[in-house]
């Protein structure tokens, strides 16, 4: 045997054998995604101050140091105390319970406007994608008039008229955001539908539902999470605009625009009634901000930077 | 420095077509608002019960608001065809368009001295990060552009607000302060600066991605051999051609800066289209919130149609 050359099969059997254990493992490209968002330096230290806010979010619901609404807990403009560590606002209350709950307001406005939006755009956009024709036009025509105004105003309007509950907050976030992920999931429907496995999945019979389903939506399901990861952050700055212009969820729930706005006339002789609200937010935002630039950069790394 | 060239008649064709496109556009959205606004139960004097039931009435047959509401609609196209957009719920007498005329130019003059913030600031940060590619400067602007896109302008408008209006005053005795309101020259600055910077940042990055395209390849490479200075090679060789990706994102920037110019107006008490929207609809005034609306809607398109026809400037290869 030893004197026998091993014909090109044999030996990459036997080197299958060898090599067995040392085979690259398989990893499915969200396992990979995942690596290398872990390796992502900003991404991670996003996760990281997005957790915390989570956690503090969830803590709201149940505990603060003092009721949010609590008026007269000291003498009012106090600044950073012992037992207020954040300090009082205009009208006494405690700034570190109130922007705790700020939190609590910002990440469900921002993570629901998120859901909601993107389900309503996939769905549009996949169906204008896939089915062309009359469909694709009276959505796109859809698409291009309201990107004609400013989303603001549609917002404004809307909440106007079905009032400012934290639901209708989503809500008249949704009616606009949705837009960008449309036009997104669209896109890469037009391209996807032409491939020839969905080409392949036709032939063989399978129901438009299921090829929809089954075979373009997963293949789009990387630009979707990176825009759905931008939309928070979006949704976040959005709301705070609401509640700026005394649009947003009504007080007294501690909404950080709401804060900061209360604070403004105060500006002078009380900063920090204004400055921790806006801090809160702006973290939040760029944490989000740097999860969305790593995960893009991990999901298709052709796009790095 | 980009050199003259002659509006071709495809050009014009373009843009009259376009412009048609957007009074279909304007019209539409109105039309939209109208509709929704009128099927709201009650109307603007219902609740300042001030009026007898013959003066509410005389009121509602002075708007029209008496008639079935297609009526109304078809009378306010009638309007609208002259540029009417009829009177105010609330200010009785006072006519919409020239007050929201005298409100555009506000807001525009803010919004251009915000777009000069972006795209000087902006280009400024990312050709000095390009250039200088991984060292410090590149890593400080890099860094000051993904947080300063995620500081919104609100926040900005506080932080300027602290510096200019405590700070300034309070180290200069005096001397210096900032004026929040409207009607001097140098009461632009402070929120321009808020309406810009966010965007700004943006525009950093992008100029820089695209700098550092372009400085690599050949014509930049011959442009240093035959010894340019270093002005001309970056200025008109590098930049004018990083240039072209980045007018992609004007068109987004503009809405954006529009948007924005809402919440910055109202902070600063600048009597802009912003401003009025906020008040008109608090008050429930919705001739006036429709008015706006139409305004709006021709800005934004009237907007992206000029940052279009920038292409062909910046690209001839572009032609319409």
């Amino acid at each position: 045997m030893a004197t026998v050359v091993p014909s090109a099969l044999e030996v990459s059997e036997e080197l299958q054998v060898v090599l067995g254990d040392e085979l690259p493992e398989q990893v499915t490209l969200w396992q990979d995604a995942w690596r290398r968002l872990t390796r992502n330096r900003m991404a991670v230290i996003g996760m990281v101050i997005i957790g915390f806010f989570l956690v503090v979010a969830l803590l709201s619901f149940v505990w603060t140091p003092y009721e949010t609404w609590r008026q007269g807990l000291g003498p009012t403009y106090q600044g950073p105390t012992l037992k207020h560590p954040l300090g009082l606002d205009d009208f006494g209350r405690d700034i570190l319970s109130r922007v705790m709950g700020g939190a609590g307001i910002a990440l469900s406005v921002g993570v629901g406007a998120s859901l909601v939006a993107s389900a309503i755009g996939i769905v549009l956009g996949l169906l204008a994608g896939f089915y062309r024709g009359k469909i694709d036009v009276a959505i796109s025509l859809l698409i291009n008039v309201s990107y004609g105004v400013p989303d603001l105003l549609i917002a404004l309007i809307l909440v106007v008229l079905i009032g400012r509950g934290i639901q209708n907050i989503i809500l008249a976030i949704s009616v606009t955001a949705w837009l960008g992920m449309a036009r997104l999931v669209r896109g890469q429907t037009l391209a996807l539908r032409e491939r020839e496995f969905v080409e392949a999945a036709r032939s063989i019979g399978t129901k438009n539902l299921k090829i929809l389903s089954r075979h373009i939506l997963p293949n789009a399901l990387g630009p979707i999470v990176v825009q759905a990861t931008y939309l928070v952050p979006a949704a976040i700055i959005f709301e705070a605009f609401l509640s700026l212009l005394g649009l947003g969820v009504p007080p007294p729930a501690p909404s950080w625009g709401r804060m900061a706005v209360e604070g403004y006339k105060a500006i002078q002789i009380a900063p920090h009634i204004v400055l921790v609200p806006c801090i809160a937010l702006s973290l939040t935002v760029l944490a989000f901000n740097w999860v969305g630039d790593g995960l893009r950069d991990a999901i298709d790394p052709r796009m790095r930077r | 420095m980009f050199g003259g060239r002659e509006v071709t008649r495809g050009t014009l064709v373009y843009a009259f077509q376009r412009l048609v496109l957007i009074t279909f556009t304007a019209v539409i959205v109105s039309s939209i608002v109208f509709i929704g606004v009128h099927q709201l139960p009650g109307n603007a004097f219902a609740s300042e019960h001030r009026a007898t039931a013959g003066t509410e009435a005389a009121l509602l047959h002075h708007y029209h608001l008496d008639l079935p509401w297609p009526q109304q609609y078809v009378l306010w196209l009638e309007g609208l065809a002259h540029g009417d957009l009829g009177e105010s719920l609330v200010n009785l007498g006072t006519q919409i368009t020239p007050l929201l005329l005298r409100e555009v130019k506000v807001s525009l003059t803010l919004g251009l001295a915000a777009v000069l913030v972006t795209i000087g600031v902006g280009m400024s940060l990312g050709v000095l990060a390009a250039i200088r590619q991984n060292t410090w400067i590149d890593y400080t602007a890099s860094t000051a552009a993904v947080i300063g896109y995620s500081v919104p302008s609100f926040v900005w408008a506080f932080l300027l607000i602290l510096l200019t209006v405590s700070g300034f005053y309070a180290w200069t005795g005096g001397a210096i302060y900032e004026d929040i309101g409207w009607g001097k020259i140098e009461q632009i600055p402070v929120p321009a600066l808020a309406l810009g910077l966010p965007y700004a940042a943006i525009v950093a990055r992008l100029t820089r991605a695209s700098m550092l395209e372009v400085i690599r390849q050949d014509y930049v490479r011959t442009a240093w051999a035959k010894g340019l200075t270093a002005r001309v090679v970056i200025l008109r060789h590098a930049l004018r051609n990083a240039l072209i990706p980045v007018a992609t994102i004007l068109g987004p920037l503009v809405t954006g800066i529009i948007t924005g110019s809402v919440v910055i107006e109202y902070l600063f008490g600048i009597p802009g289209l912003g401003q009025e929207f906020v008040t008109s609809i608090l008050s429930r005034d919705y001739n006036v919130v429709i008015g706006v609306f139409t305004f709006y809607a021709a800005l934004i398109g009237l907007a992206n149609l000029t940052v279009d026809l920038l292409y062909p400037v910046l690209d001839p290869r572009i032609r319409y």
